[in-house]
């Protein structure tokens, strides 16, 4: 196996008393699409945080293509392309100048900055859009918008948490081809879902979170062993069993 | 029904105060001031009735008029709290007839609604002079309190409707904000109208006279014809009391249902016109896009809107005060443009908490700290220092003292620089506190919360003694010889360029260092 793209060692985080994350490792291998899962409150958006260079873990390293976020942040940021989620974006600019705005922030050529942002904007659905206020956006035009963000820079590894949420089948595609072309042209992709059906369909390694641990992580077949995704997950992660008696007087005779 | 929403309007406020240590502080300095205005009605209240008891209806119908329309300007300014907003009820099968009762007496509990119960309560002290206006004064009470309540509802409830568009709401922020800020010297000129008018008794009575008809007065009208037996007036005037409050209601009700079927969803400001201009003038790198983007939201946040022009008004208003207390010395004016120096200061700490959370795409990106301090200070010096130059230039021309711009300019803009430099410096350490976007510039922490205090502590001196050799000069200039004047331009623009190089190569190095650690103390929303 070649050098991960992207290595996390035994990462720790804690709020207050609350371990959020705790002696959590992952590498994630050049040329792959990997799904994060997890359930709510598991920690992936904490752990992404820290992959990223928003969250300064309390105990751990981070690696993007052999540079340590946290020794050299700005040449790891210089790689890698993130689309954070619940987080505020500049929202009273326009998606063209939001776009541009990022592109500049990361030092581009004013050239291929608005050549790319016109790109993108057209291959999201955006085009429209563009001259109208972030502030404006639908959910969905929002994540949309912060993709293309990710993506200007051309990064060799993209972190997104996320990013199929709200989004509307059409443009659904649409970011699933970019993906997959990318991913292709031996760029990695680490992605955060719930959907497991579209992780399944997209992804081909997959690591499991839960309580700020990896549960499972490996090949998509070695995850699934035999079964589908969602069973293995419920496996792992634990059903929560209802009761014979359970809201039996939701159910109308 | 009426019970339950009292209880849920008394647990949101319970709630939001243990939910934060500054809602507690802000309530105590509500019940203080609330108080304060408690005691001076009372004592009001006793002087009159012992003092000037053939005043008593005069005083009592314009104070009456005051507490209905102070309803209803309240009611604008504080449109954003939203948590009994009839929206959230449209979901539930009830009809709006069912939620009036309960949703007008929760709005009585608080520190606004308790006050106006209780100082009603004290002005029948004043009334006590006359049996029948005495209780006529009683009965009425409750019905000054709902006309109260009802006109600050209908109000805002009118509000809503234009408020829901974003455009119309960073408007009327805007508009608000200003008449706020101006209030002062409007209120100055008030005065000094009616102190220069012949009679200030006559003026009074003929708009107390008026008032007592109206339905802003009409409750206090109805006493006030008691006390002097005219029963016909106060049959009417209790006409007008009580059919404004079922007009009121009615209106009320109406709004109520209609908002329960449709309720008010906000809505955006359409397409924008980008204005390339920015861009060709500033160079395509991480200092020009961040000042780029500082230009753009001068224009298009009223948070930061709202900063520029309160920078801009600010020596106006200290100008226009001084004309109208009489007089305005050209030697003092000169200086007045200084205090833009404070805005500026301001502006440069609060810079990364105004970002909230957004400040996130900064940290991805890798921006080096030097190059986002640099690009915000560049992105506000674009704005802030015409605007500096303006005034100067202004205020001379007001004074004719041309020979004193020179001074005024060296000594402004030097401090001005010192500010920016400071700020960016000590923001970068304690960036402070901001209202989100959403809120609107009344929302809390408007002025930046405690850490922003700690910050000016730590900034003034620093700025004051940075800025001392120009400021020093300028007046020497001023009260001296004048070349010194000339002396201070150099003298303040180079020490003010040397601090704008230190704040960004001290704030930017912190930055540097601590992106992550900023960025969550601009995220939380506590």
């Amino acid at each position: 196996m070649t050098a991960p793209v992207l290595s996390l060692r035994s990462l720790h985080k804690r709020f207050g008393q609350k371990v959020a994350v705790g002696d959590l490792s992952l590498d994630v291998p050049a040329g792959s699409m990997l799904g994060l899962l997890g359930p709510n409150g598991a920690g992936k958006t904490t752990t992404l945080s820290m992959a990223t260079g928003l969250l300064r873990p309390d105990a751990g390293t981070t690696t993007v293509l052999g540079v340590d976020v946290w020794a050299d942040p700005a040449a790891a940021k210089a790689r890698m392309g993130v689309l954070p989620d619940g987080v505020r974006m500049f929202d009273r600019l326009t998606g063209a100048e939001l776009l541009r705005y990022t592109g500049l922030l990361r030092g581009m050529a004013e050239a291929d900055v608005t050549s790319r942002a016109g790109e993108l904007l057209a291959a999201l659905g955006l085009a429209e859009a563009s001259t109208t206020l972030v502030v404006d956006y639908s959910a969905g035009m929002r994540k949309k918008i912060g993709l293309a963000c990710a993506l200007i820079h051309a990064p060799r590894l993209l972190v997104l948490d996320e990013p199929f949420e709200a989004v509307d089948p059409v443009s659904g595609e649409a970011i699933r081809s970019i993906l997959r072309g990318f991913v292709a042209s031996g760029g990695t992709v680490v992605l955060s879902s719930h959907v497991m059906e579209l992780v399944e369909s997209l992804c081909d390694r997959v690591a499991i979170v839960a309580e700020g641990r990896i549960l499972a992580d490996g090949t998509l077949d070695e995850v699934r062993a035999g079964s589908s995704l969602q069973q293995r997950f419920l496996q792992l992660v634990g059903v929560h069993e209802l009761g014979e008696g359970t809201l039996a007087w939701l159910r109308s005779s | 029904m009426a019970a339950l929403l009292v209880g849920l309007r008394l647990r949101q406020l319970g709630r939001s105060l243990t939910r934060s240590r500054w809602h507690v502080v802000g309530l105590i300095f509500g019940v203080l001031g609330a108080f304060w205005v408690l005691g001076l009605v009372g004592v009001g209240a006793v002087g009159l009735r012992v003092g000037a008891p053939q005043l008593v209806p005069l005083v009592l119908v314009l104070v009456t008029s005051v507490a209905v329309l102070g309803w209803a300007v309240g009611a604008i300014l504080t449109s954003a709290d939203e948590s009994l907003a009839p929206e959230r009820f449209a979901l539930l099968p009830v009809r709006a007839g069912r939620l009036l009762p309960g949703l007008a007496l929760a709005q009585l509990l608080g520190v606004g609604g308790i006050s106006t119960a209780l100082s009603l309560a004290l002005l029948l002290i004043a009334w006590s002079a006359s049996i029948p206006a005495l209780v006529a004064a009683v009965v009425m009470l409750p019905v000054t309190l709902l006309t109260c309540v009802l006109g600050a509802r209908v109000v805002s409830g009118a509000l809503a409707r234009t408020l829901a568009s974003r455009r119309s709401r960073d408007l009327t922020a805007v508009v608000l904000m200003l008449l706020l800020i101006s209030s002062g010297l409007v209120l100055n000129l008030g005065v000094q109208a009616v102190a220069t008018s012949s009679s200030v008794q006559a003026v009074l009575e003929t708009v107390s006279a008026v008032l007592a008809w109206t339905p802003l007065g009409a409750t206090a009208g109805v006493p006030a014809a008691v006390a002097t037996g005219d029963w016909l007036a106060a049959g009417i005037r209790l006409v007008v009391a009580l059919g404004t409050v079922a007009m009121l209601w009615w209106a009320w009700g109406a709004q109520l249902a209609a908002r329960l079927v449709s309720p008010v969803q906000a809505s955006g400001g359409g397409s924008v016109h980008s204005g390339g201009i920015v861009d060709r003038l500033l160079p395509a790198t991480p200092v020009g896009a961040i000042a780029a983007r500082g230009v753009r939201f001068q224009r298009r946040d009223p948070r930061h809107l709202l900063n520029a022009i309160a920078t801009l008004v600010l020596p106006l208003i200290l100008v226009g005060t001084q004309l109208v207390s009489g007089g305005l010395d050209a030697r003092f004016a000169t200086f007045l443009p200084l205090v833009m120096a404070l805005m500026v200061l301001q502006i440069a700490q609060l810079s990364l908490a105004y970002d909230k959370d957004a400040l996130a795409l900064h940290v991805l990106s890798g921006v080096s700290g030097r190059a986002d301090r640099a690009g915000r200070l560049l992105g506000a010096g674009i704005v802030i220092l015409p605007m500096i130059v303006l005034a100067s230039v202004l205020v001379a021309a007001f004074t004719g003292g041309w020979a004193l711009l020179p001074a005024g300019l060296g000594a402004a803009l030097g401090a001005a620089l010192v500010a920016a430099g400071t700020g960016s410096a000590v923001g970068a350490f304690l960036p402070g506190r901001a209202p989100a976007p959403e809120d609107g510039p009344f929302g809390r922490g408007s002025s930046g919360g405690a850490q922003s205090l700690v910050a000016l502590a730590i900034m003034a001196p620093v700025a004051i003694v940075a800025s001392a050799p120009a400021v020093a000069l300028a007046i020497l200039g001023v009260v001296w010889m004048p070349w010194l004047g000339w002396l201070a331009l150099p003298v303040g623009l180079g020490i003010g360029a040397l601090a704008v190089w230190l704040g960004i190569r001290i704030g930017g190095d912190r930055l540097d260092r601590a992106w992550p650690e900023v960025l969550a103390a601009v995220s939380s929303d506590d």
